[in-house]
């Protein structure tokens, strides 16, 4: 599949902490149509949908009821987070199940992590999805994967001896990053004082190491390179993409931090991927819990297990307050989910195509040409990419 | 003693987590206080939590197996704030919650918390044993410092 898929319409809306009064189908539906619009065909030549599996959002069957699709022959709704929707997509065209594919991402702020989402009564729905329709809170004790992100993040301090400013670094980059992106819910500056004194939710990791919620939405429009060929002279193709876990994937039973599913990602990535990480323009390591982010960094190749700390740090460029890896390549440039908000990636994605296209205004990486996303984090949903304009 | 609770009253007394036909009998292993972890009876390998056949050797010969509990924390965090639970005050300090790597089981790891000690001692390498308290009123898996 390798360069035979392109990304040719883009759409989104902004991140908010609080939308206000509209709903997670119609934030969907804007970003679908401004998708369809920036990739300047009917929508009539949509014929596959893939929608993600976000609490709130609307299904694939209900994404073509609102949009008045016509007959679509590839329809599905992967799990979070984004590339297992792109993955899903891209097969479906290659394999010839569709030719043009609409995929998005709707992410609703929800009871459990929102105070003003709690009391939104149109929410409240959300709140039994959240339990599998049990009858009873689960217990503290139970590791789900939030937590497990915390524990894990523990045994890296344990095993590596590095202090919690390791952590903060991360936070800061995507912070300074997302002052340079209009779209972004988080942009006040932040500092290594203000991470540390930061509230702590599970120890070691506090409020600035988890991902922003927020109301918005992602869309993209697919298609065979070929197609994209004649609807743009430089189309944005998807160079590489896997996902990746191993067989143990329970939390609290993954084999270590130095074999989990990023492990899986990078070793199927460099084997289909031209090109690797001192060829890229722009890097995008996931950022749902900032522990996620130093796992890339080191797994992908930048640094030792246990370095990603001193890497950025050798790699911070102090006049923009963030990492330009040898003075060059950002580290998700449009901040992330720490600050943009937390979009599974699709942040990423979306960021990823707009600096391929040139796009990117003042946060635009001269002339890039490769990105590479780290997607996602230890258990079951790894996954990474690589993107290239031709 | 758990024998006689029937599946209805199993999901009754825990009805915090979802029990299935591959987890029941840990469940009714709480109740008579004895940690039940999956082996199996073909190739000898430990799992958890409780699937429906060994991940090793798709034996369907499960046993579910007493083990003693003791073992060392291998992950340890500190909850600010959390899930409600009877006996668990957030406003008065964090919770520990661990997962101990179980000795004699080919590193299967079992999650929860460690009582009576100060929070700030609950670290990874810690040595912990088996104990038991009470949720809800029925008994719920604990780990407490092993001396010695």
């Amino acid at each position: 599949m390798r360069d035979e898929i392109a990304i040719v319409g883009l759409g989104s809306t902004e991140f908010r902490r609080d939308a206000g009064g509209i709903s997670p189908a119609k934030l969907a539906a804007q970003a679908s149509i401004a998708a369809i619009h920036d990739a300047g065909i009917a929508k009539g030549e949509i014929d596959g949908v893939v929608g993600a599996l976000e609490p709130g959002a609307p299904r694939a069957n209900q994404m073509s009821a609102i949009l008045g699709l016509a007959d679509v022959t590839h329809h599905s709704s992967p799990m979070p987070v984004a590339i297992f929707g792109l993955v899903d997509a891209m097969t479906a065209i290659f394999s010839g199940q569709c030719d043009t594919v609409l995929l998005y991402y709707a992410f609703t702020r929800a009871p459990w992590n929102s105070r003003s989402a709690a009391q939104d009564p149109f929410r409240g729905y959300l709140a039994g999805m959240m339990g599998g329709g049990l009858k009873a809170p689960p217990m503290p004790e139970w590791i789900d994967p939030a937590s497990a992100y915390t524990a894990w993040a523990a045994r890296y301090i344990h095993d590596y001896r590095v202090p919690r400013e390791t952590f903060g670094r991360v936070a800061l980059n995507m912070r300074a990053n997302a002052a340079r992106n209009p779209k972004a819910a988080m942009k006040t500056p932040l500092t290594m004082e203000a991470y540390l004194q930061a509230r702590m939710i599970r120890h070691p990791l506090c409020m600035l190491d988890m991902d922003v919620p927020v109301d918005g939405a992602d869309a993209f429009v697919l298609t065979t390179t070929e197609k994209a060929k004649k609807l743009t002279k430089s189309p944005v193709v998807v160079h590489a993409a896997t996902a990746g876990m191993v067989g143990k994937n329970d939390e609290d039973q993954l084999p270590s931090l130095e074999r989990h599913g990023q492990h899986v990602v990078v070793e199927a990535l460099k084997q289909r991927s031209e090109v690797w990480i001192d060829d890229i323009d722009v890097f995008f390591p996931y950022d749902g819990f900032s522990i996620i982010t130093l796992g890339w960094i080191e797994n992908l190749g930048f640094a030792k297990p246990g370095q990603a700390g001193r890497w950025m740090q050798d790699n911070w460029d102090d006049a923009r307050g963030c990492v330009m890896i040898d003075g060059r390549v950002p580290m998700n440039p449009h901040g992330g989910s720490l600050s943009e908000g937390a979009s599974r990636g699709t942040g990423h994605l979306r960021e990823a195509v707009t600096q391929l296209r040139g796009e990117a205004g003042d946060r635009q990486v001269p002339d890039a040409s490769t990105a590479l996303i780290g997607c996602g984090g230890f258990f079951f949903n790894s996954q990474g990419a690589v993107l290239k304009r031709l | 003693m758990s024998e006689s609770v029937s599946d209805a009253e199993l999901v009754e007394r825990f009805p915090w987590v979802q029990i299935t036909h591959d987890s029941k009998h840990h469940f009714r292993g709480w109740l008579d206080k004895r940690l039940l972890i999956n082996r199996c009876a073909d190739c000898g390998s430990f799992h958890h939590p409780p699937k429906p056949l060994c991940p090793e050797c798709w034996s369907e010969s499960l046993v579910p197996t007493e083990v003693a509990g003791s073992g060392r924390v291998h992950l340890a965090m500190h909850l600010h704030q959390g899930p409600p639970a009877p006996g668990v005050d957030y406003a008065r300090g964090p919770h520990p919650v661990v997962s101990v790597d179980l000795d004699g089981t080919n590193g299967v790891r079992f999650s929860s918390t460690v009582v009576d000690l100060p929070v700030e001692e609950v670290v990874i390498g810690l040595p912990v044993e088996l104990d038991w308290i009470e949720r809800y009123g029925h008994p719920f898996p604990v780990f407490r410092k092993r001396e010695g």
